[in-house]
């Protein structure tokens, strides 16, 4: 493969941009810088999927395609697969030798929303990482289902207020913690699991290097912080990500092969959760009196996976 | 390199097996696929020909038929030949696939064994599945026996790949009466099958790195309408496709196919008109009241159902008294597909013969050749009277008071 | 406003003005090829060399998003492109290390870069969308004082 120097970012920045401007994603929207570093990774052909969500609606709405290499929208829940029969088209014909540039490498990238990949398109790519299919998985993980308006998903995270679990007279909006999408998809047998995010961009250019190369399936999880739904302004974006990963809200780490845990990044201070929730819209409720508990909660939780993830990384299991 | 088969110049197999083989044949690069009754051995015979090194190709076993069919799609957009099999509830399941091929213009090959959808829960056949996915877009052709299977699926991968047509195909056969009955099968060998189905020409191909191609945009309202009609008329467009396949198909096998099968109708006065392996009981019914009863009965079997053949079914019906179009599959509230769209092929002509509805079958419940003459009877007594002499649908074959419905306007 | 470094393709058309043409002449299957001709070796060029088709989003210019607008100041930058890296909508043009400036055609005027810009004062400013860069560069502020 190909490797763009991610070196240092004056290096990374020689690289020639495979995903255009003039998209129709939101002024300030992470899915794209994790897209645009994701295909400044490499310089590989790529084929890439995409379930329907916020990234596929926003960049090809039909007279027009922000993708400057092949790709594929089926529908919501399918990206993984696609993936799966593209690169089972790409072994077969490689076998019969009907590729018409059969030395040229490939790369097979699936990516889908936290809705598309938590919720709906669960099964697919559950059935795609258990065949073992050579491909990456990305999750442009924004916590909700964002194109169609901020409904909850199973990544939305607890007292978050979503439109269909809002936070009300007599609710605290979410009730049910997020789901461990990196737990079962290192579980369901993926060579490798990462949890980035784009204010990190080494970490995750790192990440997305690492999948790329292993032959397998490799399941991404990416913090891609939403300014409409999360209700912070566009320009703040990376200062949100900054927070979610210093106060250890969303730990980045990798599990390989199932088994071995690394932490792949430890913030030099840790930032109270509460900085975290306080700058965003969506949590405001949050911070009424009769929600302190809430909040506590919130700080136990993060607190006990961050020793979790500690422990295990330590035992190597 | 994928080792041939000697085929037998007879070989007995059933409908699934000969779509197995045919499948074979076709040197398909990827099928992913589900199992489920009663197409489930299409698949096995498939996968047991990879275990014997028969087959070249990629075998994915996918975890739902709806990750089976997109699969093929994801497939069939990187640049080769792709096919899948399915009946009923996993035929229901990726409904929503079938319309995303179809409007991606992707050639696919899907075998569909008919049977009943639930609830309630039924393995036996009948073509609800069949009338689920009349609008989805797709080429859909009918085997009546399996020997048809066999030669619609070769035929099935020339229209779907023409470059004029480029849309996915259906052949559909009758769950368990066509896809488990051993019937004599005359197999092309594989070097001829082959030759006809042609090398596969991939177009628009995700893995030629030359042309970087987007796959599935969204059109919003500024242009989605321009697409779509776009697509009905490429399906159109592929009932000239499909006759010149079938004549080429005719020189190799000797076998001769039209969109729609008559039998004994140019004196008919009563016509059925069926699908599936009923057309074969009505034919022999036809017969016999010809010859006992000197009813002059005739049966038309739409070998094409989309695109429908509209032109040849209102000119095989034109000259006739009395039609019977028989559904097996539960109208939900209407009359039957095969009704309606054989009702308005006859309303224009000029003599607009009387058409009738008989729902059977569903579930797989038996229709014997003494309820079909019985059905030619009472059409020869509409012919007579001029007019329809019962209710205009009626349900045959089902126990317990007789069920009918809508009337004609002189109705009883 | 000066273009940095454009392919004469770029932003040729609003999104939504492109020709209406009928059903016989829309793209077969609702597919899009995003360049003219060969682009085997697309990864090795830089846009201003590429032949991007009619069908690919850099033709078209999302200008009309802003309401404020970054402008670059060259003077300050260190080139430490953290703008680059995390612009949403690929509009810091940067060049062998170096920026060169605003992509206006592509930018949406969200204000990641000015946030995510290290210098002091910054080498990016928000300012309204009607300034031109010269009025901009000469209203720049001077260094802040960090509180203690």
């Amino acid at each position: 493969m190909a490797i763009t120097s991610v070196k240092n970012l004056k290096e990374f920045s020689t690289v020639n941009e495979r995903f255009e401007g003039a998209h129709l994603l939101c002024p300030g929207c992470a899915h794209s810088m994790i897209v645009r570093e994701l295909m400044n990774c490499s310089d590989d052909n790529l084929v890439i999927s995409t379930n329907t969500g916020c990234l596929e609606v926003s960049t090809a709405v039909y007279p027009y395609t922000s993708w400057d290499t092949s790709w594929i929208h089926i529908g919501f829940e399918n990206a993984a697969t696609a993936a799966a029969g593209a690169e089972a088209m790409y072994k077969a014909r490689k076998r019969k030798g009907t590729l018409k540039n059969p030395d040229a490498p490939v790369k097979f990238v699936a990516f889908g929303g936290d809705g598309s990949t938590y919720d709906i398109g669960f099964q697919w790519l559950s059935g795609a990482v258990e065949r073992g299919h050579n491909f990456t998985y990305i999750c442009l993980d924004n916590e909700n289902y964002a194109n169609t308006g901020g409904q909850r998903s199973s990544s939305t995270p607890i007292g978050a207020s979503t439109t269909t679990a809002p936070a009300g007279r007599v609710s605290y909006g979410e009730k049910r913690n997020k789901k461990d999408m990196m737990a079962i998809m290192a579980a369901n047998g993926a060579s490798y699991v990462a949890q980035v995010a784009p204010n990190k961009w080494k970490n995750m250019a790192q990440a997305f290097q690492k999948a790329l190369s292993i032959d397998g399936p490799c399941y991404i999880n990416a913090l891609s912080a939403c300014t409409t739904e999360w209700k912070f302004d566009p320009k703040d974006t990376i200062n949100i990500s900054d927070l979610a990963t210093d106060s250890l809200v969303f730990p980045l780490y990798e599990i390989i092969d199932g088994t071995e845990l690394n932490i792949t990044y430890r913030p030099k201070n840790i930032l109270p959760v509460k900085d975290y929730l306080a700058a965003q819209g969506r949590f405001k409720h949050l911070f009424k009196p009769e929600n302190a508990h809430i909040l506590e909660e919130w700080q136990k939780r993060v607190d006990a996976k961050w020793e979790y993830l500690q422990r295990r990384e330590e035992a190597r299991v | 390199m994928a080792e041939k088969i000697d085929l037998q110049e007879i070989e007995v197999w059933d409908g699934n097996y000969a779509a197995a083989h045919a499948l074979r044949q076709a040197q398909i690069d990827v099928v992913a696929a589900y199992p489920i009754t009663p197409s489930t051995p299409i698949v096995e015979g498939y996968a047991s020909f990879m275990a014997d090194g028969y087959i070249d190709g990629e075998f994915v076993m996918v975890e739902s038929e709806h990750a089976a069919m997109s699969g093929c799609v994801g497939a069939a957009a990187a640049g080769g030949r792709v096919a899948t099999a399915t009946s009923s509830q996993g035929f229901a399941l990726m409904v929503e696939v079938l319309y995303q091929a179809s409007g991606m213009r992707l050639p696919i090959v899907l075998n569909v064994a008919n049977r009943a959808l639930a609830a309630p829960l039924n393995v036996r056949g009948d073509h609800s599945d069949m009338y689920l996915g009349r609008d989805s877009g797709w080429v859909q052709m009918d085997a009546f026996n399996a020997q048809e299977v066999y030669d619609m699926n070769l035929c099935a991968f020339r229209v779907g790949e023409h470059p004029d047509i480029r849309l996915p195909v259906m052949v559909h056969q009758d769950g368990f009466l066509t896809s488990h009955t051993a019937q004599n099968v005359r197999p092309l060998s594989d070097d001829d099958a082959y030759k006809f189905v042609g090398v596969f020409q991939p177009v628009e191909e995700m893995l030629d790195f030359s042309r970087p191609v987007t796959h599935g945009a969204q059109t919003e309202e500024d242009w989605h309408f321009e697409h779509k009609a776009r697509q009905h008329k490429a399906l159109m467009d592929a009932r000239p496709v499909i006759e010149s396949v079938f004549a080429e198909f005719e020189k190799v096998s000797g076998r001769k196919y039209k969109r729609v099968e008559s039998y004994m109708i140019e004196d008919a006065e009563v016509i059925i008109v069926a699908l599936g392996s009923t057309v074969e009981s009505a034919r022999l019914a036809a017969q016999q009241l010809r010859d006992e009863e000197g009813i002059k009965a005739g049966v038309v079997g739409p070998r094409v159902i989309r695109p429908f053949p509209f032109d040849a079914i209102r000119d095989a019906l034109e000259n006739c008294k009395a039609i019977g179009a028989m559904d097996r599959s539960c109208p939900g509230g209407a009359l039957g597909m095969l009704f309606n769209e054989v009702s308005a092929a006859v309303y224009a002509t000029a003599k607009r013969p009387l058409v009738t509805n008989y729902i059977y079958g569903l579930g797989g419940r038996d229709l014997s050749i003494v309820d079909i003459k019985a059905i030619f009877r009472e059409l020869k007594a509409n012919a007579d009277a001029g007019k329809i002499t019962t209710q205009i649908q009626q349900f045959i074959g089902l126990r317990g008071p007789k069920l009918g419905f809508f009337e004609t306007r002189e109705g009883k | 406003m000066s273009n940095v470094l454009s392919n004469e393709k770029r932003g040729m058309r609003e999104l939504g003005a492109e020709k209406k043409v009928g059903w016989d002449e829309v793209t077969h299957g609702v597919v899009l090829h995003s360049f003219e001709d060969d682009a085997t070796d697309v990864a090795t060029r830089k846009a201003e060399d590429r032949n991007y088709s009619e069908f690919n989003s850099y033709t078209a210019t999302v200008a009309s998003w802003r309401v404020v607008k970054p402008v670059y100041n060259r003077d300050i930058c260190i080139d430490c492109q953290n703008c680059w890296v995390w612009c949403p909508d690929s509009s810091i043009i940067s060049r062998d290390k170096q920026i060169l400036g605003i992509d206006y055609d592509h930018c949406k005027g969200c204000g990641v870069c000015v946030e995510v810009c290290p210098t002091n004062p910054k080498s990016l400013l928000m300012f309204g969308e009607a300034i031109s860069s010269d009025d901009a560069i000469a209203q720049w502020p001077v260094k802040e004082k960090k509180e203690k």
